[in-house]
């Protein structure tokens, strides 16, 4: 969305405020159904803001969204620097052998609980899943059986 | 009449919450309708250990006659343990409840002062406090209670609840706070219920000063008040954290207030943290604001907002709060947002709609003008304080 021009424009005499909410609210669903905001920025932002969305609807699936982008952990390398100059490159040999025995360490555990964390996330998402199907029938045939 | 308004702490300006600053305008107001006020308020300066840190005693403030009582010995344990169980949500049995409000801020001496005092009316509030409670209970007949409810675990206590069922009635600061009243006491039918809220002296500010003195020329919104979790504060700080990220935009974050935030490293060259400020600086720093964001839910009427419409600043709120979510759609005054894909198209589209959020700011500030009136709030107090 970097640089684009927003499409909702209301000249001043006419700004209607719960317009312009509508009007960015049509334009936020497009833009999620498109996975716009699927990525790990979006899901950190979010994560004080959950609580305020406990008692809505549509909370498990965007907890569930922002589940998906901070599930993995990172342990892939990452470039190693130094910002001060003195002793630069001492420094940054000391980091790079710290990295590389940390790694060792930590490399097995990380992806093991890695594994677990997709299973248990994978495992939650389809219970929601089930659990919307299991409600839109039972809601279907309430209805079908209250239209007889 | 004889007026007493019952204020936990005295309001110093700064250093006080909206309620102690909305209880000791209603005093000021009901002076200048010609009625006796007196202003009753405890020792305590600091409302986390409500400890005696100033003299009992008369004396006068403003031009009203202010008398204060000492805080009431008590069980800080007993209190923390209630406090705790509410806070999470758990049930409290109506015996944990009381002894949570006896071992709250409490003062005998001034409700003593209450009954013997003469008084036609007291006001008092907020509702959350023993204080409030015991007053309550002591003159029931004469209690306009100015409750500042939020829908939290407190708000939901059976036995302040049961004390506020008997008073006059209630001086509200919102429809959605009047609304929210009923459902938490179905059937609740007082003598008096009014919305009343606080005056607001309409103030004109240079949209230029703040940055002009500070050297911040890049687009900023603007926070004032508390930061704390229960404000919202750590939401605005990943919001805008994640808008300069995802849009590029070099947006700052102002903050006014007291309280502790913490900011990320990424944030930190943008974030300007301003702290207790003098009310001018406030106002310039709303004034040059792109938006006054309110990230709050609980709020029964948000000052600070009204403050930021008189500056001729638009309000980006949290829809989950529904009195902010009110305030904006009544006045048409600003964007409400539930969620960071929402914060961000509408931070977009004041930044590139200045025409449209400069439009969004004056309707604000013309129904601030009409609603918040000294002379249209005094009308209304005068007509609850004489039912």
């Amino acid at each position: 969305m970097n640089g684009q021009p927003p499409i909702i424009s209301i000249g001043a005499d006419g700004v209607d405020a719960k317009a312009v909410v509508d009007e960015i609210l049509a334009r936020v669903a497009e833009k999620r159904a498109q996975g716009e905001y699927d990525d790990e920025t979006v899901a950190r932002a979010e994560r004080n803001n959950l609580f305020s969305m406990k008692d809505d609807e549509e909370f498990l699936d965007r907890y569930l969204a922002c589940l998906r982008q901070v599930v993995p952990v990172d342990i892939n390398d990452f470039p190693i620097a130094e910002r001060r100059s003195l002793f630069a490159p001492l420094s940054k040999a000391v980091k790079k052998v710290l990295w590389k025995l940390l790694k060792f360490y930590t490399y097995r555990l990380w992806s093991q609980q890695n594994q677990t964390n997709g299973v248990l996330l994978a495992a939650v998402e389809t219970m929601h899943r089930r659990h919307k199907e299991e409600v839109a029938a039972l809601k279907a045939r309430i209805a079908a059986l209250e239209a007889k | 009449m004889k007026v007493a308004v019952v204020s936990p702490r005295l309001h110093e300006p700064g250093t006080v919450g909206g309620a102690e600053t909305l209880l000791h305008s209603l005093a000021l107001d009901a002076a200048a309708l010609g009625h006796e006020v007196e202003l009753l308020c405890t020792c305590a300066k600091d409302h986390r250990t409500w400890a005696n840190e100033l003299p009992p005693g008369a004396f006068e403030r403003d031009g009203l006659a202010v008398r204060r009582f000492p805080v009431d010995p008590r069980d800080t344990d007993v209190w923390a343990r209630a406090q705790i169980a509410l806070q999470n949500g758990e049930e409290v049995s109506d015996a944990e409840a009381v002894a949570w409000l006896e071992n709250s801020v409490n003062s005998r001496a001034l409700v003593e002062r209450l009954r013997d005092g003469g008084y036609d009316r007291v006001l008092a509030g907020p509702y959350l406090f023993g204080l409030t409670w015991n007053v309550a209970r002591a003159v029931p007949e004469k209690t306009l209670l100015v409750p500042c409810f939020h829908d939290e675990p407190y708000s939901h206590v059976g036995p302040l609840l049961d004390a506020f069922r008997r008073v006059r009635g209630f001086l509200f600061n919102t429809d959605p706070e009047r609304d929210l009243a009923h459902r938490l006491m179905p059937g609740l039918a007082p003598r008096v219920e009014a919305v009343v809220a606080m005056g607001l002296e309409p103030f004109e500010v240079s949209k230029t000063a703040f940055a002009e003195r500070t050297g911040l020329c890049a687009p900023y919104v603007v926070y004032s008040g508390r930061r704390e979790e229960g404000k919202g504060t750590p939401v605005l700080v990943d919001f805008v954290d994640a808008f300069r990220r995802r849009t590029g935009r070099d947006l700052h974050l102002v903050m006014t207030g007291s309280g502790d935030v913490q900011v990320p490293a990424s944030l930190a060259p943008a974030f300007h943290d301003l702290g207790f400020v003098s009310e001018r600086e406030k106002r310039e720093a709303m004034a040059g604001a792109v938006a006054f964001v309110h990230p709050s839910l609980n709020e029964s009427l948000s000052i600070v907002l009204l403050e930021s419409w008189l500056a001729r600043t638009p309000a980006l709120v949290h829809a989950k709060s529904p009195v902010l979510r009110s305030q904006c759609e009544r006045a048409n005054g600003g964007l409400w947002f539930r969620s960071y894909p929402e914060f961000e198209e509408e931070t977009l589209f004041l930044l590139e709609n200045p025409a449209a959020a400069a439009a969004l700011a004056e309707r604000g500030r013309a129904w601030t003008v009409e609603t918040y009136a000294p002379a249209a709030v005094r009308a209304r107090l005068s007509a609850a304080l004489s039912a």
